[in-house]
């Protein structure tokens, strides 16, 4: 197994040249720089192979993944593994932020019933609502994904005619005419805040390819398939006053050679979002929505 | 109104009732609302257009198929193409506002990102596209790529290339321009 993995990394070239073509699945081949750009570089098929939103995997799944992979990386899977114990995988379309937001948050509000953070976030989606008509959005170009958000928010609540199973919200978050509008319902959110406090994300965009805060958005949160990054991640995040814990998973380490596997919470920052400083106490907890990063792919992960 | 049958993506509905047979199944296909959803949605937009009363830009409908319109869009002033006009088509698809509409040129148009089928590079009407844009923000946004093409990536190198010569280009216009018939 050591041997195999110096062979990857030392290697390179040779492996790149007579090694089978690397699986979706196998990470451990990819240096970081390649992992960048894995997402649209696998073809359209292989990508779909996987769903929208997989099934629950214990975490020894990852571990599987990285078998003969770099030994810093199975260390950290193995400290994942102290505080975790499953892994949801969704497709690498470019997606699959908000993608496991959503499977995250519906499946949240669904175990918990937590009937005072459903009033508190459709207060949030009504706020974005009139964020966007502020902005100069066109109701008809986003009503219906808001619409379809609101009633998925509503069906995970259950005692309704309309409520659903587990099992149906999964098979919800795999069919596209549901998945793909509230994914498209999470960009229209995230849209309106970036340029809402145009300001304060400017900096950040600044160093991104696109020249203007509108511009981004235009070219990298409203069309579908576009990746998400931390700007991404915080403006969702502040909209909704949802806070988000990213766990990542990647080559780096310590200089005195620890190995430590680190994570973010992206805290709504609760000056702009509706002041219902009354339900925040709850805020102060740990996020209930953790995902885990992968350069260019997030999954969801489950605490024990 | 046969663009309306032969839906293949179907938007679910919370208030139908689903009667899965069982849970691996996909979920039971609500076509006529799905349908109703994107009929609404460009009836909503026909209304906005109309109301909107840009100048130089305007659409319809083709008789019996609201997926299949006819716009027309006028050069703007001070451009190259100040006093002409173009018909355009807009075919929209059955996934419609996920997809884009397929937009052409009708009449002819020489311009860089135009092609001889009247084909048109855009990237909003491409990778770019989002739900966001309406038919009215496609007409505008092509008046004004009229104005202002991409000379970098051209579909007609040789509007590309006379494209610094603003004067000859208008000559060019001018000379290949065919005013849209009345149909």
């Amino acid at each position: 197994m050591q041997n195999n993995e110096e062979h990857v990394v030392d290697g390179e070239a040779e492996s790149a040249s007579s090694a089978p073509q690397p699986e979706f699945s196998d990470w451990a081949y990819y240096a970081d720089e390649d992992t960048m750009k894995q997402p649209n570089e696998i073809p359209a098929s292989e990508s779909e192979k996987i769903p929208f939103v997989g099934d629950k995997e214990p975490l020894s799944a990852l571990a599987a993944e990285y078998q003969s992979g770099s030994p810093i990386l199975l260390e950290k899977i193995k400290l994942l593994g102290e505080k975790f114990a499953a892994i949801r995988r969704t497709r690498g379309d470019g997606n699959c932020f908000f993608r496991s937001f959503m499977f995250s948050y519906l499946e949240h509000i669904l175990e918990t019933q937590d009937k005072a953070e459903v009033d508190r976030i459709t207060a949030n989606v009504e706020e974005c609502r009139r964020t966007l008509q502020g902005l100069g959005y066109i109701d008809f170009t986003f009503e219906d994904f808001f619409a379809l958000f609101l009633e998925q928010l509503e069906s995970v609540l259950q005692g309704h005619e309309t409520s659903i199973s587990h099992d149906d919200l999964l098979q919800r978050s795999r069919d596209p005419s549901v998945s793909d509008y509230v994914v498209m319902f999470f960009r229209f959110v995230t849209t309106g805040e970036i340029r809402k406090r145009s300001e304060f994300f400017e900096p950040f965009i600044m160093g991104l390819a696109s020249s203007t805060v509108e511009q981004f958005c235009k070219s990298s949160v409203e069309p579908m398939g576009e990746e998400s990054d931390h700007v991404h991640i915080t403006a969702l995040s502040d909209a909704l006053g949802v806070p988000i814990r990213v766990v990542y998973l990647d080559r780096s380490s310590c200089d005195n050679g620890g190995v430590n596997v680190n994570h973010h919470d992206f805290v709504p920052s609760s000056g702009d979002s509706s002041g219902s400083s009354s339900s925040s106490s709850s805020k102060t907890t740990e996020p209930f929505i953790v995902l885990l990063y992968r350069p260019g792919h997030y999954d969801i992960l489950y605490p024990k | 109104m046969a663009a309306v049958n032969g839906q293949t993506e179907d938007r679910y509905q919370g208030n139908t009732p689903a009667v899965a047979p069982s849970p691996k199944q996909p979920l039971p296909a609500a076509k006529s609302v799905d349908t109703q959803s994107v009929l609404k949605r460009l009836q909503s937009e026909l209304m906005a257009l109309m109301m909107s009363g840009d100048p130089g830009i305007s659409a319809f409908p083709e008789e019996d198929n609201i997926f299949c319109w006819k716009g027309t869009i006028t050069g703007s002033k001070d451009t190259v193409f100040e006093g002409t006009e173009y018909k355009l088509s807009l075919a929209f698809p059955n996934d419609y506002p996920f997809k884009p509409p397929k937009v052409k040129f009708e009449t002819a148009c020489f311009h860089p990102n135009v092609d001889v089928y009247g084909n048109i590079c855009l990237d909003i009407l491409q990778d770019k596209w989002s739900s966001a844009y309406d038919v009215r923000t496609i007409l505008l946004s092509i008046q004004s790529l009229l104005g202002e093409p991409n000379t970098s990536s051209p579909l007609n190198p040789q509007a590309a290339q006379l494209w610094s010569n603003q004067e000859e280009y208008r000559k060019m216009v001018e000379k290949l321009y065919k005013p849209p018939s009345a149909a």
